[in-house]
């Protein structure tokens, strides 16, 4: 329940804290610390999920907070099977204070909610929820990617001292990072764009009602596809792909957070 | 018993005086030090920066004369470390803070093979097995739990580090390395270990380019082939002589134009070979000699910190080796304790059977050994189990000579006549 979303939060936290000191010291055990920390806070996230439903009232799924919370979930996961596969542990320390924000945040909303006045059921909200959030999630790791990238790139142009083995992924990896999470981030958003219209149709019989919300989500929507046809047809080094997904993110944040608490 | 170790390495002698005792034949001549009376133990290790001896000796001055003999006509150029001093001394050689390059992992594997032999002709007893054990586990803490190890230092290896921040994995890379000097060999080898195995060599004597290609199965080429050679690599490294850069940065603009794929430069050339202009360039990564100059010394820098770190680890690791010499020391005299209180106690009961005049029966004669021997293992037990518990040398030894003189161990047995 909310306790559990807090420890999920503390977690994350610690997980973060733990592996920056890991990359600070530099020392790999306590990096490998911080990576386990997240993997532990996954978990006890999902079980905090799973007893939602017992919260009186229950919070509806379309909920912002847990539309937050899910995507850190998702994030985490997707960051979590990355450091299993590249056996690099160093991203719990940019994952870890992203998710514990995003969770933290949520379960302020969640102790605050109270019955909803409309609860909304039924496939469509559902699956758009649950296929934006994974989008987002995806989209906000090729951000991070996007990030790391750069960080990196600056530092060898620099020639700064190279950062530790099993600290930072690769500029090849983030790059390949980049492309996958940025390939099935984009069809997941689609995919929720499609089943949105497809709620709508079925609540009020039209595809689009010009609400702010689906209209800044769509102009998100359609920046993504422009990246990615530029990225897939070969126009983009390295370098601009990295900086165009962790653009591609923060427009994408402003449109699905920022313009709600703006309008 | 005493440790003693005589060697000399790069600090204390030149190399042409390191290679006059290098030691070709190990067996021959642990046969020959174990053969002299005065030691008991030896392993040899000999390597390109030093050779050592460490022997167990009852006879320490005899024993330090006798190797000293293995090292004649330079006898100023040795050192020699005897008791807790040597095994420390060992235990910093297995964890490379002895070595020329701190943190080098070679000496490790020589320490070991040294060993090896050493057991293997019979020549290494229970403490220096135990000191040489002692110092692998050393070594291996000390390459854990320090960065000792964790930063390269030679030119070659800071560039494949380097490498490895832009690409993932060499197995699918392709290297060009222009040039066919010394430092492209060293490099080369360097990649090749990194598990970089596609490589081209292209040289303006096609000739020495062969030669090198050859002998590391890569493949040559003349220098008119560099742009169609650049466009397919990955990692391109040079050290050609020559005037003005030969690689300008339009050539490596054009070429970054068809491709993807990031292009790193390492330029070792003086003067340089690439033009540093395409460093600018926005998928290309260019480091000229002095930049990896650069990482090496700050890299050597934190090695001499972490060393620091390591020779706790090695006094941590001595103190117990240590004890468990002393301890090792202790059970000469527990076994004369023991031996003395056990005479008293059958001449004592034997005087008092007699005194008694009456023929004891078999049942009361075992009766009476055992509560003898009883009040003898209670009244000895405290003792023998201090002796054995303390590991402090200074502590250790005392409380031996309190014993010793307490139990009177160093007196002639009663009845024997003084010397």
């Amino acid at each position: 329940m909310i306790e559990l979303h807090q420890i999920a939060a503390a977690l994350y936290l610690a997980a973060g804290i733990g592996s920056l000191l890991g990359l600070l010291l530099p020392d790999p055990r306590i990096s490998r610390g911080g990576a386990w920390g997240l993997g532990l806070a996954a978990l006890v996230h999902a079980a905090a999920f799973a007893t939602l439903h017992q919260l009186d009232p229950a919070p509806p799924l379309t909920d912002l907070a847990i539309v937050l919370s899910m995507s850190a979930w998702m994030a985490v996961l997707f960051v979590l099977a990355l450091m299993w596969r590249l056996q690099i542990f160093g991203l719990a320390a940019a994952i870890g204070p992203v998710a514990f924000l995003a969770v933290f945040v949520a379960a302020l909303q969640l102790q605050a909610t109270g019955a909803p006045a409309n609860p909304i059921s039924g496939t469509w909200p559902h699956a758009h929820v649950l296929l934006a959030a994974a989008g987002f999630a995806l989209l906000g790791t090729a951000g991070l990617a996007g990030a790391f990238f750069l960080l990196e790139h600056r530092r060898l142009k620099a020639k700064l001292r190279p950062m530790q083995r099993a600290a930072l992924p690769s500029l090849e990896a983030l790059d390949r990072v980049n492309e996958v999470a940025i390939t099935v981030g984009f069809t997941l958003l689609s995919l929720g764009v499609m089943t949105g219209m497809a709620w709508q149709h079925s609540e009020l019989g039209t595809l689009w009602s010009g609400g702010s919300h689906e209209t800044w989500m769509v102009v998100a929507w359609s920046i993504y596809g422009g990246l990615v046809a530029v990225r897939f047809a070969g126009h983009q080094g390295a370098r601009q792909s990295a900086a165009s997904a962790l653009a591609g993110f923060l427009f994408l944040m402003f449109a699905m957070i920022g313009v709600g608490l703006w309008t | 018993m005493r440790i003693l170790l005589v060697g000399m390495n790069h600090e204390s002698a030149p190399v042409e005086v390191r290679e006059r005792f290098a030691v070709d034949d190990p067996a021959a001549l642990l046969a020959k030090l174990i053969a002299y009376e005065e030691i008991d133990e030896a392993v040899v290790i000999s390597t390109c920066n030093r050779v050592e001896l460490c022997v167990t000796t009852h006879q320490p001055e005899s024993a330090h004369h006798t190797l000293m003999r293995c090292f004649a006509g330079h006898e100023d150029s040795t050192y020699l470390h005897s008791g807790r001093a040597a095994a420390a001394h060992v235990l910093r050689v297995a964890s490379s803070i002895d070595s020329m390059i701190v943190g080098e992992p070679q000496i490790l594997g020589q320490m070991k093979d040294a060993y090896r032999s050493a057991v293997e002709h019979d020549a290494c007893g229970p403490v220096l097995s135990r000191l040489f054990q002692r110092a692998f586990s050393t070594a291996k803490r000390v390459k854990n739990e320090t960065g000792i190890a964790r930063r390269p230092v030679s030119v070659a290896r800071v560039a494949v580090d380097l490498a490895r921040q832009i690409f993932e994995r060499f197995e699918d890379k392709k290297a060009l390395l222009v040039g066919a000097g010394e430092m492209i060999e060293l490099a080369l080898d360097a990649l090749r270990r990194a598990g970089l195995e596609q490589v081209r060599i292209a040289n303006r004597t096609v000739a020495n380019a062969d030669e090198l290609a050859a002998r590391f199965g890569a493949t040559s080429h003349g220098l008119d082939e560099l742009d169609a050679l650049l466009a397919e690599v990955d990692v391109v490294l040079t050290s050609i002589a020559g005037e003005g850069p030969l690689i300008d940065a339009a050539r490596v603009k054009r070429v970054l134009a068809r491709r993807r794929r990031p292009l790193f430069f390492i330029d070792i050339g003086v003067p340089r070979n690439v033009d540093p202009e395409v460093d600018r360039l926005d998928n290309a990564y260019l480091y000229d000699v002095d930049d990896l100059e650069q990482v090496s010394q700050r890299n050597a820098e934190e090695r001499r910190r972490e060393a620091q770190r390591a020779e706790g680890i090695v006094a941590e690791e001595e103190q117990r080796f240590d004890g468990w010499l002393v301890a090792l020391e202790a059970v000469p005299t527990i076994r004369h304790l023991r031996s003395s209180a056990e005479q008293v106690r059958v001449a004592e009961l034997e005087r008092t059977l007699a005194r008694l005049g009456v023929e004891v029966s078999d049942g009361d004669r075992e009766a009476l050994e055992q509560m003898t021997k009883s009040i003898v293992n209670k009244l000895l037990h405290s003792p023998v189990a201090k002796l054995r518990a303390e590991t402090d040398r200074e502590e250790g030894i005392a409380m031996l000579e309190a014993a010793r003189t307490l139990f009177g161990l160093d007196d002639p047995p009663p009845g024997e006549p003084e010397r």
